[in-house]
């Protein structure tokens, strides 16, 4: 800009800009404004903590914070409540939806990257997302109208011809971990491969120019060079496809059987910590065991989930500090991309 | 050939030309995959739920006759509608609010480091554990004056959306160029005026979709209502009684044995799935045009 | 241009929010015509019958609004407060009452109902004959096919499939589960000391559902299936059933007729708590079940209820023993017999509102 010649134009701007001296009053106002907004939210959240904490209390000081979490047995008319089963039920269908789910969206995420041609990224990109468009209980209705149905002859006859591997077996009635499971596989498959992709974006071109150039297949590029490399990000995204699927309630609850045992076998009915607490909460309005053993379910829950993520956290960091690469602005949690953006799935 | 790095990979044999082609099938069929149940769900809600589809159907509430014409899903939709506009209108300019004391006035600071890391705790909050503490705190004891009611659905929905619409207001207020705020500073601007005049304005459509976004996630969450707004057959827009909801509608019906009762879950179903395909595509629109301005 | 779509959002949620700010007189007012609004929940075995008395009562200003969740969470909200009244299939318990702390409290029974042991066997008509031991045996997980010898012994002569049965019970807290336990503790010990009696169990085996509806969904699903579940909804689903041994050793098949024979010569507590459950009539049906409605009996004191609401409320229990009766046959439920009918009457119009009784 030339010194000393601004125009009409830029003075006027800049008269408006300045404002009265009104303005000097209205900045510290605005920013203390501000700041009791965000100290206000801070407060809420650690109320929330703390109220459900408070409330939980009963039930913790009666079972003792060990006790209820791996308390053996959920007998609501005994008066008993240990979330083991629960907490095994929501352990196992976790466990099949990432073995299922987590190399789909992985494999999906490299293809789309790194395979697919230029135009057809975007349109496979956003048909990902819309996976994540998909509310949790049309997922369940889809489940019980169309999974169970469809998969029961094929689930019986794994059982019949597997039965030698242990966990399988038995009868297949319906609900079960395995179709939990596999809901909840597909409901991950869009965080996982959103955050994957995201991952493998960022591995530097001259790693993958490097590979090719000396002589690597495009394969062999994958395998050598941008696995290794994002290795670290992509146990963050399966930490936090885990999770999500960890927290899922609505779905679950519609086609895992609701059986408060721990099921033998991988068709077996079982429970979760989240389905529990939406089928119970409403006979339990007026008990304070119940409802405080419901809202302790409730945080063993978020527990695991702080737990995970706190992991992934790690993981992340550390695999980055091993590159060298600095901490990123943004946390992991928030890809900023279509409807994914950060929480727990619908519910 | 004396130009050839002595670690450089053999000439491409057979076998390994054979393992990419054969990987690089797997990845595709994998990436198919990945899209098949998308198109199973997408082609049955089409088949079941458009049968159930009529004039009728939008403009009925559920009858809740065990016998006869189980009615349609007016006060649902309404309902929806009602609760979602609701939390919407808490929980943005919060959001927002707190971004933007994040960004603007917080920025690296301890509070605002704290601030941060409790709304991403909020994030792994389990979305039934929102209606529970909704529950508990206001429904049992009857604040306000009623048990279940429809504005502490829109609460708990709020709360849920509160740490999205944060953390993306926060990455779009951080892609704002300091240039711009600086250089407005430069002209004599009071620092709410950079805010309110410049930063926000530039901002805004960024804004729009992660606000769009997360009322696509609020409107299609059922666990937070089964508990504080409740299911009711009839359409009321009083927010201090039970209100019907979509997911909550689709829910009760998910569980019935009768055929018609399932076929208008899958209308509802269609109904919704829609909504929260609007409110994406739109948010997608306003985000490419305001890359193309 | 930019601010375009957000202002366009931004004004209809203002207007909805206006609209619904304005509007929130609806259910309270008092019009020229009484309109007044109660607030229940509870019995799935009951349901459909409040739910169509409610849908018959709409015309003329009262409205119901009636949440299926199950006999236990009924209670449980009106034990917090949240309802204005609760269904419920087994009488109040001494727990249940003790958790009702504002008042006396008013227990009206309303109907009877079969409760069927219904199964989705393909070949396997309606009336497969069993007894309390072996349906005992196979909700406990003893009895794991349907050819199993225990039911061929009672079924000579059909043919019986060597499918697996597959059990199916209520996930939530259910009178309807009370009533069939207590069926079964009649005939079989081991399920009197191993399960119990009450409305949540620990179900040794099977699938759990959420109401009598999730369950007649999932015996339609389920090849194979067995479960109890509340008769209309059996006869909506055209399900198959069983007839039962009751304690006079005869098979009986769930009727009406059958149902209502459970409730007669049956003694009545002063508090109406009566139990039609294994009933001694030779004719009756042994798995029939009375449902209650229940409410504290000074609606606005006790029950929180404004003196419209009351109104309301007093015209639907009022309509229930009288027209509703009627109606009751139509949803496949049995009427009560005029030696229950008749106190019930008496009780219910001992209900008050601030100590006046409700016009």
């Amino acid at each position: 800009m030339e010194a000393g010649a601004l125009t009409t134009r830029d003075d006027l701007a800049a008269a408006r800009l300045a404002g009265s001296s009104r303005g000097r009053l209205a900045d510290p106002a605005f920013k203390w404004f501000l700041t009791i907004l965000a100290v206000l939210i801070l407060a809420i959240i650690v109320f929330f903590f703390v109220f459900l904490i408070n409330k939980a209390s009963p039930a913790i000081s009666k079972f003792g914070l060990f006790g209820f979490t791996f308390g053996a047995e959920w007998n609501v008319s005994k008066s008993v409540y240990g979330a083991w089963p629960l907490l095994v039920g929501t352990l196992i269908t976790s466990a099949v939806a990432l073995v299922i789910g987590v190399p789909i969206a992985l494999g999906a995420a490299l293809y789309i990257t790194e395979l697919c041609p230029a135009r057809l990224r975007a349109p496979l990109t956003m048909l990902l997302e819309l996976l994540a468009a998909v509310p949790s209980v049309v997922y369940g209705l889809w489940g019980v109208f169309f999974l169970i149905p469809k998969l029961r002859p094929a689930e019986q006859w794994f059982a019949d011809t597997f039965s030698f591997l242990p966990f399988v077996g038995g009868s297949v009635a319906g609900p079960n971990y395995f179709i939990a499971g596999l809901i909840l596989a597909i409901m991950i498959l869009p965080i996982v491969s959103a955050i994957s992709r995201e991952v493998i974006s960022t591995v530097p071109a001259e790693l993958k120019e490097g590979a090719l150039a000396l002589g690597a297949t495009r394969w062999e590029m994958i395998r050598l060079a941008v696995l290794p490399y994002s290795r670290a990000g992509i146990a963050g995204a399966i930490m936090l496809g885990l999770g999500r699927a960890v927290g899922e309630t609505i779905a679950v609850t519609l086609v895992i059987g609701n059986a408060p045992q721990i099921g033998k076998q991988i068709f077996d009915q079982g429970y979760t910590l989240a389905a529990v607490i939406a089928n119970e909460f409403g006979e339990a309005a007026n008990n304070k065991l119940h409802s405080a053993a419901l809202i302790a379910a409730g945080l063993v829950l978020f527990v695991l989930t702080l737990l995970i993520n706190a992991i992934a956290r790690y993981i992340v960091v550390r695999g980055n500090r091993m590159r060298d690469i600095p901490p990123p602005e943004e946390e992991l949690t928030m890809p900023t991309t279509g409807p994914l953006i950060g929480g727990p799935v619908m519910q | 050939m004396s130009d050839v790095p002595a670690n450089a990979l053999a000439p491409i044999s057979a076998r390994r030309r054979h393992t990419d082609q054969v990987m690089r099938a797997v990845l595709l069929i994998v990436t198919l995959l990945a899209l098949v149940p998308l198109v199973l769900v997408i082609l049955r809600l089409l088949t079941s739920g458009l049968k159930a589809i009529s004039w009728d159907f939008f403009t009925t509430d559920p009858s809740g006759n065990f016998l006869g014409n189980p009615g349609g899903i007016k006060s649902a939709i309404l309902g929806t509608i009602e609760m979602i506009a609701v939390a919407a209108l808490i929980t943005i300019p919060i959001g927002i609010g707190v971004a933007l004391y994040l960004v603007e006035y917080g920025k690296q600071g301890r509070f605002a480091a704290t601030v941060r890391y409790f709304v991403d705790v909020l994030t792994g909050v389990p979305s039934i554990v929102f209606g529970l503490f909704v529950y508990v705190a206001l429904v049992v004891g009857n604040v306000g004056g009623s048990g279940f009611a429809a504005w502490k659905g829109a609460l708990a929905i709020a709360l849920l959306m509160l740490p999205i619409v944060t953390r993306s207001a926060e990455v779009v207020l951080l892609l704002v160029p300091d240039g711009l705020r600086e250089a407005a500073l430069a002209l004599g601007a009071p620092r709410w005026k950079v805010v309110t005049r410049v930063v926000l304005p530039t901002a805004a459509p960024g804004l729009v979709t992660g606000s769009l976004l997360a009322i696509a996630r609020g409107a299609g969450e059922t666990a937070p209502l089964l508990f504080t707004a409740a299911i009711v057959q009839g359409t009321s827009f009083n927010l201090n009684a039970r209100m019907n909801s979509l997911p909550a509608q689709i829910f009760a019906d998910v569980g019935q044995a009768q055929d018609r009762l399932v076929a208008r879950a899958w209308g509802a179903a269609l109904t919704l799935v829609t909504m929260i395909l609007i409110l994406n595509i739109v948010a997608r629109l306003v985000a490419r045009r305001s890359r193309s301005t | 241009m930019r601010y375009r779509i957000p202002a366009a959002i931004g004004a209809a949620a203002l207007a909805l929010v206006v609209a619904a700010c304005g509007s929130s007189s609806s259910s309270t007012s008092s019009t020229a015509k009484s309109s007044g609004t109660a607030n229940g929940a509870g019995s799935t075995f009951a349901a459909p019958i409040y739910q169509q008395w409610g849908s018959n009562l709409k015309g003329q200003g009262v409205t119901i609004n009636y949440q299926a969740v199950g006999s236990g969470a009924g209670i449980a909200q009106l034990q917090a407060g949240t309802v204005d009244f609760a269904g419920s299939d087994p009488p109040l318990a001494a727990a249940d009452k003790a958790g009702l702390k504002k008042g006396p409290v008013t227990q009206l029974p309303m109907a009877l109902g079969a409760i069927t042991v219904s199964y989705n066997v393909s070949g396997l008509k309606t009336g497969l004959k069993l007894d309390g031991a072996t349906i005992a045996n196979i909700f406990l997980g003893k009895i794991t096919k349907w050819n199993d010898p225990a039911i061929a012994a009672l079924n000579p002569g059909i043919s019986l499939p060597s499918q697996t049965i597959s059990v199916v019970h209520r996930s939530d807290s259910s009178g309807t589960t009370k009533g069939f336990a207590a069926f079964l503790a009649a005939y079989s010990p081991t399920w009197k000391s191993k399960v119990g009696v009450d409305k949540t169990l620990n179900w040794p085996t099977g699938t759990g559902a959420k109401g009598n509806d999730g369950v007649a969904a999932a015996i339609k699903q389920t090849p194979g299936a067995v479960g109890y579940v509340e008769q209309a909804y059996a006869l909506q689903n055209n399900f198959t059933y069983a007839s039962v041994k009751n304690s006079s050793g005869n098979y009986i098949a769930p009727t009406l007729n059958s149902t209502t024979a459970a409730a007669e010569g049956i003694t009545i507590p002063s508090d109406l708590g009566i139990t039609t459950i294994n009933s001694p009539n030779p004719q009756a049906y042994p798995i029939a079940s009375q449902t209650f409605v229940d409410m504290y009996t000074d609606l606005c004191k006790d029950g929180g209820m404004s003196s419209q609401n009351a109104k309301a409320l007093a015209a639907f229990v009022n309509y229930g023993l009288g027209d509703g009766q009627t109606v009751l046959t139509q949803l496949s439920y049995a009427k009560l017999p005029s030696s229950v009918l008749t106190p019930t009457k008496t009780a219910a119009s001992k209900l008050t509102c601030n100590g006046q009784p409700i016009s």
